[in-house]
């Protein structure tokens, strides 16, 4: 046993070792010229974008490079805490916005406070700056953000004499109506875990997710407003949903390419999942395209409904050792040039004033009225941990399932209190 | 395919249930052998056996082949309300697409940073837990049990525990995003397990029997690899195809200490294929998959024969 | 694998053994000890994501550890998961042992035939494995759902399989099930090769049964290869993470089908709580070696002999 822990401490000795030396290696001067690494999620950000970047990066700044590294969504937090914290951090980092605020609490990105009137100012969209700033500093620019819609089919609603809802209480109406006049249709397609799409059921009943005062949170789902509308929305599942009371948001062009659907809120790009060409690598149902008709989810009171609102931020890596550089490329994906090829892309370029660069067409229209309206998670940097422990797909899946929407808001409320006060 | 796990009992001792009339080196007489032999040959079960055996098949190859099935047919098609039992609407593109797909990391290196990690983990493993096997179980000094059951305690921590300080650990070492880096991270996994059965295989062959080479006037080397190595041939490829299959398949490592898009292994390639904002290309993961299980096919169907006719070789049995 | 009786005469050398020990060793304590002394001291301390980023990590005692033990959610995630485990294990077990011993009675056709069967499902990687299975039981498009319907004419269609916690874990016990069967089949079947014939065939004469034989003749020689088998799969069955993980985006609720490895994985990572995570890992292991202690027991007995 002796000597066998002499093994073991020599093996430790010789690994401190090569630890230290291993540090020694490390920390190149800042100069002038040098390779930026920016990381974008997905295939998010269209090729014309990157292209652009790159192109108008190394033009302003001879000698430099950039270089796109895209990382899959997939295990993006656990990522970005190992590279953001080590000394192999990228430059400039793509993150999502309600994952924003967990790592602008620690420390991870650069101050970008006094820069933020050169990057837009007021003009950037202010639910993302909101998700940015800790503090009340600024460390996360608006990247983009995406729109819910609803799409439905022309046919079915010709059929039942309907027309495009004015309020939600109609649209909640015609999607029982739908349901009863199309067996095995979903007059509105509500898996149960699709929790951005059941929160403007609260928002529009006046209730809230959670709110903050004095630096304590208390989350709200039991508070008379949100129980009317949780109950609401289980008025949906029970009556016009056929969508599994398990099932997640993705992949919803499969059942309304099959058939099973007359209205579905789903983000808007969801559209070109649908009418995806049959020759393409994920052909949808482009027969259905004079069928498809689309509007903004309807308030409560008319208009449109306060939709929540995905998207990205882009922050500056702490460790990077390039932060001028690196501020330059974060600069030009805020250029109006940029931030117009994601507009014509179809997603809510991050400046407001840029919302035209949409288009003209229904969905333009439908996209530019739900992202003036649309809402954004809590800002407390605790609010990522409530999102993975997926307390909330696990609560509306048991509202789903018929449960009563009183005492499961209520026990939410209590572990979501725990989290965010923690 | 085999792997034997073996433990230094000696069956014959530790088992004092089994008949003591049978000496397990016993031989039986020729024709007690051959009335048994006839009367297995004759028994009308064997039409039973062949389809239970045939139940097993299906059930073992059913998702393996509805993964071809999918890979070879339009995503919209993968899950559809009515299922597709074969590839009726036969198409390629899955596969051009994740082979040659433009904003995708490209397939080759992934592959070419897979089979590295893997020999290189298998190889250093190997030799590694062979030279320890040898120490427990051809030594006997104080610790020895020590280390046994330490190699036992080792493979209880759960390494998702552990992620953050393995990865400072590389850092420190500038092996981040390197395939040497990560293999060491795959060899510790699986150098215990490897440990413990090559013990066991060790064990299994009479340290007599290199003496009785030596006799015979081989040298201590050259006794061992006349001898001894070629009896735990089967021991190493098996031990060999668990560390194989660790290493080709890990993911969570993988994806943390491989970030650079030329660093990515094969599992972190298949994953680039999950979109937040795209549709999900089921098909095209299934192609994926496809292509990342060929290669453990082909390793296996290379390594079994050699492995079953080490095992079943007489010099084994004694 | 000799069986053989054989004299062990281990040569007492003093350096040697050491020397042996060094390499194998020498990574244990670096890749795995160093990061585990670091996983023990955080799960001493408040370390959370702040601390990943350079915040002072102060020491709070016991703090993680009583807020784990403390925390019902814990001991829930810990009673399905050995429940979990120690169902799979047994399945796999038996299973295993049959399908071998299924092998061993096959003619050379059809023992390869099932052998090529065990090894495409060995080399399937299990995340996809997972999907796939998942699709099996699809609420809406599932082959399962289908063919029971089409079979029996009792309408399955729109049937989750996920959405109860019992019907999620018989979903996730196939697909572990289905995942180990061929390493223990192969293992088991392996070890059977070596019980010689004669000794069968006197049993056979003296009139024991399969059963008896099996039990009285063949297990013992096995008993070794079983138990390392039982102890590995006890090990890997509790630890198990990925199916679980990628069935949960299939379907069923999150809360009610947590194993201890998802727990350890949402609590450091997700949600960036490394110390809380450390000192459920630490937890888990002492279980572990509770749980293996007889195993262990036994071992020291014998290299003691």
């Amino acid at each position: 046993m002796r000597k066998f822990s002499i093994v073991a401490a020599t093996a430790l000795v010789a690994a401190a070792g090569l630890v230290l030396s291993g540090c020694a290696a490390g920390g190149s001067g800042g100069s002038d010229k040098a390779e930026i690494r920016v990381w974008l999620n997905g295939t998010d950000t269209p090729k014309e974008a990157r292209e652009y970047l790159v192109k108008t990066f190394e033009k302003q700044n001879p000698g430099s490079t950039l270089k796109i590294e895209e990382q899959s969504w997939t295990g993006l937090v656990d990522k970005l805490t190992t590279s953001l914290s080590g000394s192999d951090s990228p430059d400039v980092v793509e993150v999502g916005n309600t994952q924003s605020p967990a790592f602008t609490s620690v420390g991870a990105f650069m101050d970008l406070t006094d820069k933020k009137d050169e990057l837009g100012g007021d003009d950037l969209l202010p639910g993302f700056v909101e998700a940015g700033s800790y503090d009340g500093k600024f460390y996360a620019a608006p990247y983009y953000s995406g729109a819910r819609l609803v799409f439905y089919r022309k046919d079915m609603f010709a059929a039942a004499g309907l027309e495009a809802p004015k309020t939600l209480d109609e649209y909640v109406a015609d999607g029982e109506k739908l349901a009863s006049a199309n067996a095995g249709v979903s007059g509105i397609y509500a898996p149960g875990k699709d929790w951005y799409n059941a929160l403007p059921y609260i928002w529009e009943n006046g209730g809230e997710i959670a709110t903050e005062k004095g630096g304590k949170w208390t989350s709200q789902f039991s508070s008379a407003e949100s129980v009317a509308g949780i109950e609401q929305l289980q008025q949906v599942y029970e009556k016009a949903s056929l969508a599994p009371k398990d099932g997640d948001e993705t992949n919803p062009q499969v059942p309304y390419c099959a058939n099973q659907v007359a209205q579905l809120s789903a983000p808007s790009w969801v559209k070109w999942s649908i009418l995806a060409a049959a020759d393409s690598d994920t052909p949808g149902c482009p027969d259905q395209e004079a069928n498809l008709g689309v509007f903004a989810l309807p308030g409560k009171d008319g208009g449109a409904a306060h939709v929540f609102a995905g998207g990205s931020n882009i922050a500056i890596s702490n460790k990077s050792a390039h932060k001028d550089l690196a501020y330059d490329a974060l600069k030009i994906m805020l250029s109006d040039d940029y931030q117009t090829i994601l507009g014509k892309n179809g997603l809510v370029p991050a400046k407001q004033s840029l919302a035209s660069t949409l288009g003209t067409d229904e969905v333009a229209k439908a996209t530019a009225e739900a992202a003036a309206n649309a809402k954004l998670t809590p800002a407390s940097p605790k609010w990522a941990d409530v999102e993975s422990s997926q307390l909330l797909q696990d609560f509306f899946s048991a509202v789903a399932q018929g449960g009563d929407v009183k005492s499961l808001a209520t026990e939410l409320d209590k572990k979501i209190d725990d989290i965010l006060n923690k | 395919m085999t792997a034997v796990v073996s433990t230094p009992t000696r069956p014959d001792s530790a088992s004092p249930s089994a008949p003591k009339s049978a000496p397990p080196s016993g031989r039986a007489t020729t024709a007690a052998g051959g009335r048994v032999a006839r009367r297995r040959r004759i028994r009308p079960s064997s039409i039973v056996l062949s389809a239970v055996a045939v139940i097993v098949f299906v059930l073992s190859v059913f998702p393996v082949y509805w993964m071809v099935n999918s890979s070879f047919l339009p995503n919209n098609l993968v899950r559809g309300s009515v299922p597709h039992f074969f590839p009726d609407e036969f198409t390629l593109r899955n596969y051009a697409l994740v082979l040659f797909g433009d904003t995708r990391t490209p397939f080759l290196p992934a592959l070419l940073n897979s089979i590295g990690t893997t020999v290189i983990t298998v190889g250093v493993a190997l030799v590694f837990a062979f030279l320890a096997a040898l120490a427990v179980t051809r030594f006997r000094f104080r610790g020895r049990r020590s280390f046994v059951i330490a190699i036992l305690v080792v493979q209880m921590i759960p390494g998702e525990a552990m992620i953050i300080s393995t990865y400072r650990l590389l850092e420190g070492w500038n092996l981040l995003n390197s395939i040497i880096g990560l293999s060491l991270v795959y060899v510790a996994t699986v150098l215990p397990f490897t440990i413990w059965t090559l013990r066991g295989f060790v064990n299994g062959v009479p340290a007599e029997l290199e003496e009785a080479a030596m006799i015979d006037g081989c040298s201590r080397t050259g006794a061992f690899w006349r001898i001894t190595f070629p009896l735990l041939a089967p021991g190493l490829i098996a031990t060999g195809v668990f560390g194989f299959i660790q290493a080709w398949n890990e993911f969570v490592f993988a994806l943390v200490v491989m970030s650079d898009d030329s660093a990515h292994t094969l599992p972190v390639w298949l994953r680039t294929f999950v979109q937040a904002n795209t549709t999900t290309n089921w098909a095209a993961i299934m192609a994926g998959s496809t292509l990342v299980a060929i290669p453990v096919v082909v390793f296996f169907l290379i390594v079994q024969g050699r492995m079953t006719s080490g095992l079943v070789s007489g010099a084994v049995k004694g | 694998m000799s069986l053989v009786a054989k004299t062990k005469t281990p040569r007492r050398v003093g350096f040697a053994p050491f020397a042996l020990l060094v390499p194998g060793t020498a990574v244990l304590a670096v890749v795995v000890g160093w990061p585990l002394i670091q996983l023990l001291i955080q799960s001493f301390q408040e370390y959370g994501r702040a601390q990943v980023f350079g915040a002072p990590a102060p020491f709070i005692g016991l703090g993680n550890y009583v807020e784990v033990l403390t925390d019902q959610k814990f001991w829930n995630v810990l009673g399905r998961s050995v429940l979990f485990c120690l169902v799979c294990v047994v399945v796999t077990i038996v299973l295993g042992t049959l399908v071998a011993l299924l092998m061993q009675r096959l003619n050379k056709f059809f023992r390869t035939l099932v052998s090529i069967g065990l090894l495409l499902a060995w080399a399937m990687p299990p995340l996809s494995a997972t999907f796939v299975w998942g699709w099996v039981f699809d609420t809406q498009y599932g082959i399962a759902n289908y063919l029971i319907t089409q079979v029996s004419g009792v309408d399955f269609m729109g049937h989750s399989w996920l959405i109860s916690a019992l019907g999620f874990f018989f979903v996730a016990g196939i697909v572990v099930v289905w995942g180990a069967v061929p390493f223990v089949a192969f293992t088991v079947y392996a070890g059977l090769t070596q019980v010689p014939d004669e000794v069968i065939e006197a049993a056979q004469l003296d009139g024991a049964g399969a059963v008896a034989r099996f039990r009285l003749i063949v297990l013992p020689y096995l008993r070794s290869i079983f138990l390392v088998l039982i102890v590995l799969s006890v090990i890997w069955d509790l630890r198990v993470f990925a199916q679980i993980k990628a069935l949960q985006t299939i379907g069923g609720s999150v809360a009610d089908t947590s194993t201890i490895g998802v727990y350890i994985y949402e609590t450091s990572l997700a949600n960036g709580e490394y110390g809380t995570g450390g000192a459920i890992a630490v937890i888990l292991v002492l279980i572990l070696m509770a749980v293996s202690f007889v195993y262990i027991r036994q071992s020291l007995k014998e290299d003691e002999a």
